[in-house]
């Protein structure tokens, strides 16, 4: 049991890094739904950079250069062309599946077994550690489950007690207001989309070195759109992100746990994957009072 | 002379191929109110953004106290101490008063606390009854301006331009703003108002600017002018006075539409019409007064069949009608010209002739064989083209290009057609120029001769004033009243608009 709750904390770490992410993005008004090829853009630098350098550090720099990369493709298109965002983020998606499997082959061709790195080594907190359950559950994680543990509560901090946050959050309700005050809406927003290129591209180099240690195209699997249901799930707000993640979090340890211990004839290991889906669609149509920032999803365009 | 506080020279504005500003030079001095005249699309907005750097001149220049200033942004004009408060607010509704307020004006942690006393302790200055916790969702379009206002004294500004700052208030709000402009320009700050009411020009501006068509075309002290003077130079030619027809003393009694204790539970739960009973009588035009947002939209809904109401019943000629949808209502002869045209009334993007069409499409008589007549379509479209003389090339012309007036004239060409029994028409003349408004009343008018009923929702007391034979007044969803046209005075009128029962009304009055 202790394992798994660990895990869950594990499975939630990139999870997290992207709904919040995300959350900062949509409260300025833009659905960064690129999200899913911002993660295996990410997840594909991260191993590339890793690999050739023998260095994981190098390898997460290089999957926040490719994460900014498509991020800042998605936010011109989709800020100053002022294009659709669904759209736009579903063609960007598809083709960074192409664009990573190529560009994979280019560099190391068809190995025959799969090449690997070794990922992220678990940091044990002196002391805290030493907490009996809890220890073994939080204080035994890698850097980057500490760098969430500090980021989510700053990322709330930041969205509602700060003159940042309130701008980024005025222009997700009314954009003309933060332009009447004298702020560029479009930078505004376009900071946002980059900033969730920077933490989408760390959350998918999480995948591919900072827990399984080799890349495939297929590795994110459809874990960016999870933490694009986070934020919708969580209210659009870091502290709902966390029980969303958490929640989806627990289901991926469960499900891994089963496949380990070979237990697929009970219960299909797919269900337990499919019961935060679940869960986000009641609670969605359950739910009554959303905070959905007014704009989200709609270009600025300003008259004249 | 001292040089002026704020001067513009020589500025020109083109909108692609349009015209907005044609060589417009004015000055503004410190202390004093100056009132921008003209009529919708004279060009007044689009000077004054220029002055707060929301739109770039093409031609021009603009100094402060003598000293040539460029001014990109808004911000630029902030920092030369000028405040612009749209017509539309720009607020966050999801927002306090006190972020709304220093949104763009604090840097780094944001101490609510400090923020909050400082905005209390500037309303208080200025007599302003604002919460700063209060979230701007929840307050009145009244208290919103106080709001905006408040955003501009917070950032010092000295001049403040106010778009039509009286279109949403009602009269004694109005009034109250007025003392807060003399308050205001008394400290040595300076006011420009944009307006095309004379009588507020008139009761507060000590020099008014008339524009037409892009150009300044007066310049002239208050006291040295009146309002039929102000009313030619800003049409141009006389003003072709609305007639105000006599009351129809004998108005038909036969009741055609009837509301009978209706009531309509918005999302809240707090009623957005609370029971409401209302006749209108066959060739009489019932008016609707009231300050927007109080109910008016919902009203008109009920009647179309937009919404169910919760309780209560519409009878049309004695025929219930309350659980009917909108189409068996259509059929049944009720009109209805909505308060937003682009957004209920038309398509935007669809031509002339479509848009006659879209309330009656399932019609045989615009089919043939299954598709659409388009001949025949066409030719319908084309006659009320000419009867209601809208200003297009053709049928097949998309109404995106056409003037606001000329829209409205679409919507209200179609909406004759089929309220062959009632019309409501919603604010229908709200953001036209004179000569459209003209245009409508005179049909509303006509209709009313066919022996049609019309149900008239206006903000506007002018137009509620010179068309409605009876008057109700609806504030928070109730009727406050409903009288003969003759027994009202503009000031009853606004008491009631503002809340007050007829019975403090009268004392008052009296």
């Amino acid at each position: 049991m202790i394992n798994l709750l660990s895990r869950t904390i594990m499975m939630g770490t990139p999870l997290l890094f992207g709904a919040i992410a995300e959350v900062i993005a949509e409260r300025a008004g833009v659905m960064v739904t690129a999200i899913e090829g911002i993660f295996l853009m990410g997840a594909w630098a991260g191993f590339v950079g890793g690999y050739l350098s023998g260095s994981l550090t190098v390898g997460f720099i290089s999957a926040i250069l490719a994460g900014l990369l498509v991020a800042a493709l998605y936010g011109w298109i989709c800020i100053y062309l002022k294009q659709h965002q669904v759209v736009t983020g579903v063609a960007m998606n598809i083709l960074t599946v192409g664009l990573s499997a190529f560009l994979y082959r280019v560099i190391f061709g068809v190995p025959i077994t799969p090449l690997t790195v070794n990922p992220l080594a678990t940091i044990p907190i002196p002391l805290l550690s030493q907490i009996p359950v809890i220890g073994q559950i939080l204080f035994n994680q890698n850097i980057l489950t500490y760098a969430i543990y500090l980021l989510a509560p700053l990322s709330y901090f930041m969205l509602y007690k700060t003159s940042v946050g309130l701008t980024i959050r005025s222009a997700g309700e009314n954009p003309e207001a933060v332009d009447v005050a004298g702020i560029n809406v479009l930078t505004v927003r376009f900071i946002t989309v980059l900033l969730a290129g920077v933490m989408g591209g760390v959350a998918g180099a999480f995948y591919s070195i900072g827990f399984l240690g080799m890349f495939s195209t297929n590795i994110i699997g459809g874990r960016g759109w999870i933490a694009f249901a986070i934020c919708f799930l969580g209210n659009w707000n870091p502290k709902g992100a966390v029980i969303g993640t958490l929640a989806f979090g627990f289901a991926e340890a469960i499900a891994i746990y089963m496949q380990s211990i070979g237990n697929n004839a009970l219960f299909p290991n797919e269900l337990f994957i499919a019961i935060p889906y679940i869960m986000t669609i009641i609670l969605t149509v359950s739910r009554k009072s959303f905070s959905v920032p007014a704009k989200l999803g709609v270009p600025y365009i300003k008259e004249n | 002379m001292e040089a002026a506080f704020f001067e513009l020279s020589g500025i020109s504005k083109y909108f692609a191929k349009v015209i907005a500003n044609k060589e417009v030079s004015f000055s503004i001095q410190r202390g004093e109110v100056l009132a921008l005249l003209g009529e919708n699309g004279a060009g007044k907005s689009t000077i004054m953004k220029i002055l707060y750097g929301l739109y770039k001149a093409d031609e021009g220049k603009i100094f402060k106290d003598g000293k040539e200033v460029k001014i990109h942004s808004p911000k630029e004009a902030m920092e030369l101490g000028i405040s612009m408060i749209q017509q539309h607010f720009s607020l966050v509704p999801a927002h306090t008063v006190t972020e709304n307020i220093i949104l763009g004006n604090v840097h780094g942690i944001i101490e609510q606390k400090f923020y909050q006393g400082e905005i209390k302790k500037l309303a208080e200055r200025y007599n302003f009854d604002v919460d700063p916790n209060d979230f701007i969702r929840d307050l009145a379009v009244g208290v919103q301006q106080k709001v905006e206002i408040l955003k501009a004294l917070y950032q010092k500004a000295n001049l403040l331009i106010m778009d039509e700052p009286t279109a949403v208030l009602t009269p004694q709000e109005a009034e109250n703003l007025m003392h807060f402009v003399r308050d205001f320009t008394a400290q040595g700050n300076s006011v420009i108002f944009i307006t095309h009411k004379l009588k507020e020009v008139m009761s507060v501006a000590d020099r008014i600017i008339v524009m037409r068509a892009g150009k300044v075309c007066g310049d002239i002290k208050r006291d040295e002018t009146d309002e039929i003077e102000l009313s030619k130079l800003m049409i141009g030619k006389e003003l072709n006075e609305i007639i105000q027809d006599d009351q129809q003393i004998k108005v038909d009694q036969e009741a055609r539409l009837e509301i009978n204790n209706v009531t309509v539970k918005g999302k809240t739960n707090v009623p957005s019409l609370n029971n409401i009973s209302l006749t209108v009588h066959k060739g009489e035009i019932l008016g609707i007064a009231g300050v927007s947002g109080n109910g008016q939209q919902e009203l008109c809904e009920v009647v179309c069949g937009a919404i169910l109401p919760t309780s209560g019943s519409i009878l049309l000629d004695g025929e219930d009608i309350t659980e009917r949808e909108i189409r068996a209502r259509i059929d049944l002869g009720i009109g209805y010209v909505p308060a937003d045209r682009s957004r209920d009334g038309m398509i935007m993007d669809m031509s002339i002739a479509e848009n006659m069409l879209l309330k009656s499409s399932y019609d045989g008589k615009w089919q043939k064989r299954g598709f659409i007549a388009k001949g025949r379509l066409n030719q319908y479209a084309l006659q009320e083209i000419q009867e209601y003389s809208i200003k297009a090339p053709s049928p097949e012309t998309i109404v995106h290009g056409l003037s606001g007036g000329n829209q409205q004239k679409v919507i209200l060409a179609r909406e004759v057609d089929n309220g062959d029994k009632l019309i409501v028409f919603d604010q229908p003349t709200r953001g036209l120029d004179l000569g459209a408004v003209n245009h409508i009343h005179q049909v509303i008018l006509n209709e009313r001769a066919k022996g049609k009923s019309i149900l008239l929702v206006s903000t506007e007391l002018s137009e509620i004033f010179a068309l409605s034979d009876r008057i109700a007044v609806l504030y928070k969803g109730e009727i406050q009243g409903i009288f003969n046209r003759a027994e009202l005075t503009t000031e009853k009128i606004g008491l009631l608009m503002a809340g007050f029962r007829v019975e403090e009304v009268s004392q008052d009055a009296c």
